[in-house]
């Protein structure tokens, strides 16, 4: 899900930047080191939306760098368990199948998806129901439930599940 | 308690068989926990270099008859290592009676105050107008555009189930009233769903107002099918 955040940050600028310029550049610095960042808190920070407040620099010392306590205001995006997402399938195999939703990725374990279906090797490994009406293949779209994440330095991985009621495929690209 | 366990675990390096009874109960106190779970309860500290103390222990004791046997250490090094293995296999047993997984979402426990949920077309919005700023940007080199914004972007717009998000945001801010907190109306909104079960079903922590719930819900997810594009 999305969020709109206030988050702050203290931001170090190099003396040769103070000027006229002072607060572009540390919004340009702020954008370069904060946007794409992921933390196990807040998620993914996606865009800076606004610049909240630039607090009075404090010069450190020895260096001659000021830090500024910058408040800003951006979206993120997390994933939570227990939450539903509409994903899209990257990769299919026989342990179950990846997909991705915005930066965040996903596994859903061939446990977790409806004991009805099964793997189908090939050149477009699938899961397919015995009838052969619902099929999960690359690019196929999901709606999947989360129910477990893990947060790294720079990424989220999610487990998902599609084995439960009004979950699984949405969109079929081989229907299309 | 590890002592006790510790003492279990020299003595299941002489006594084979007892050793399976030990294992569990120092794997509970002191292997896991310490490693772990470092700092919930004030007693860890003390039982992670006591284990230890006490591995090193055993691994101690038999070296003086090493010399004689070397055989038999072999077994017994083996045997610490199948206990060991038996401790981290049974590890993860240990927390799952404790935790019935009640997946409940709970968005706002998890965020800080100042976070306000967004519908995926409300973030689809937002982003679209940050992404042509964006374009006047990238012409300068040092501003490069990060990934997770594209995906942002892209899984935003493939979402973007309306085309008046303000409208979908009044309308379903309604439930409020009735207790809904905002993560789940952010997920109701999200997935569009078209009956009240497939809300209950997807969004269980929602179940214990059914009753209260049914009406308002049914009244909101007719007037959000209005709102929603035709694709």
């Amino acid at each position: 899900m999305f969020f709109h955040i206030v988050l702050e940050r203290n931001m170090q600028l190099h003396p040769r930047y103070f000027g006229r310029n002072l607060r572009d550049h540390l919004v340009t610095k702020l954008m370069k080191d904060v946007e794409g960042t992921c933390s196990g808190r807040h998620g993914f920070v996606v865009a800076i939306t606004g610049i909240e407040s630039v607090g009075k620099g404090l010069i450190r010392d020895g260096t001659g760098f000021v830090t500024f306590p910058v408040k800003y205001q951006c979206i993120v995006f997390r994933p939570f368990k227990g939450e539903i997402l509409e994903a899209v399938v990257t990769m299919v195999n026989k342990m179950g199948f990846f997909a991705e939703a915005g930066p965040v990725q996903m596994f859903v374990s061939n446990h977790l998806i409806p004991d009805d279906m099964e793997f189908q090797s090939g050149d477009v490994p699938n899961y397919t129901t015995s009838d052969g009406s619902v099929k999960i293949q690359k690019d196929s779209e999901v709606r999947l439930k989360i129910i477990g994440t893990r947060v790294d330095a720079t990424e989220i991985f999610c487990i998902g599940t599609i084995k439960d009621d009004f979950l699984g495929v949405i969109n079929d690209p081989a229907t299309i | 308690m590890s002592e006790k366990g510790g003492k279990g675990f020299s003595a299941s390096a002489a006594k084979p068989p007892k050793a399976p009874s030990f294992p569990p109960s120092a794997s509970s106190s002191g292997l896991e926990d310490g490693s772990v779970k470092s700092k919930k309860r004030g007693r860890k500290p003390k039982k992670t270099p006591e284990v230890q103390a006490v591995r090193s222990d055993a691994e101690a004791v038999p070296s003086p008859q090493f010399g004689g046997k070397g055989d038999n250490l072999f077994s017994k090094g083996m045997l610490g290592k199948g206990v060991m293995g038996e401790k981290t296999a049974s590890a993860p047993k240990a927390p799952s009676p404790k935790e019935p997984i009640p997946l409940v979402l709970n968005v706002e426990s998890e965020l800080p105050n100042n976070t306000k949920c967004l519908m995926d077309s409300e973030a689809a919005q937002i982003l679209e107008v940050i992404q042509e700023q964006m374009v006047a940007l990238s012409e300068d080199p040092a501003i490069k555009i990060p990934v997770s914004f594209d995906r942002g972007l892209q899984y935003s717009k493939t979402n973007n189930n309306y085309s008046d998000p303000s409208a979908v945001r009044s309308v379903i801010e309604t439930l409020a009233a009735h207790g809904v907190s905002e993560g789940e109306m952010c997920v109701i909104a999200n997935v569009c769903p078209e009956t009240t079960d497939e809300v209950f079903a997807l969004v269980p922590s929602l179940k214990g107002k059914k009753i209260a719930l049914t009406k308002p819900l049914n009244q909101v997810l007719s007037e959000v099918a209005k709102l929603r594009n035709t694709v």
